[in-house]
């Protein structure tokens, strides 16, 4: 049952690549969607990590991602409207 | 058979969220495909790890924790990319 959750975490994974490449060559508004995509993956990935190795501490760094994926993506939402 | 299923619903709906936002054509319409990421994705594997470990467990807790942070900001990330593109397109947001 397990490895379910590692197939999952890496067909997830799988998907971060066309969004890094999406993101680098994107105009700046469209590569910020792309990482807002990207910055759910990471924590989703983190989660099926957690479950999939069956180490449950390992999901506080779901969590922290979860709240600093925001805020990063955030900060550069109100950097791109003001500066960049 | 059920965790399984949740599985690949999460992992099918992320992959859509991709899709569109590779190839949606403005960056409005690329907002609109991060609904499903950052909704049934999250709801599904929570769900799926709920069932698993058991939903009072501490993946089930934690599980559900990062599923309603997820949901939860998700809208609120939107809005803010929203009007940077808006003020970036148009000078100001009115």
């Amino acid at each position: 049952m397990t490895s379910y959750y590692l197939i999952a975490a890496a067909v997830l994974l799988a998907q971060i690549g066309p969004l890094i490449v999406f993101s680098v060559r994107a105009s700046p508004q469209d590569g910020l969607v792309a990482l807002n995509v990207g910055g759910d993956i990471t924590t989703l990935v983190l989660v099926l990590l957690a479950a999939g190795t069956g180490r449950e501490p390992f999901f506080d760094l779901a969590i922290v991602s979860a709240v600093l994926s925001f805020a990063g993506s955030l900060a550069y939402a109100r950097f791109l409207e003001r500066w960049l | 058979m059920v965790v399984a299923a949740l599985l690949a619903f999460g992992v099918g709906m992320e992959l859509t969220s991709v899709v569109g936002t590779l190839v949606g054509s403005t960056v409005y319409a690329r907002l609109h495909f991060t609904g499903p990421a950052s909704t049934f994705t999250p709801m599904a594997l929570a769900v799926a790890v709920a069932i698993h470990y058991g939903p009072f467990s501490q993946a089930g807790i934690k599980s559900v924790i990062v599923a309603v942070l997820i949901i939860t900001l998700g809208p609120a990330l939107v809005h803010a990319t929203a009007r940077a593109a808006r003020v970036r397109e148009r000078g100001q947001l009115e």
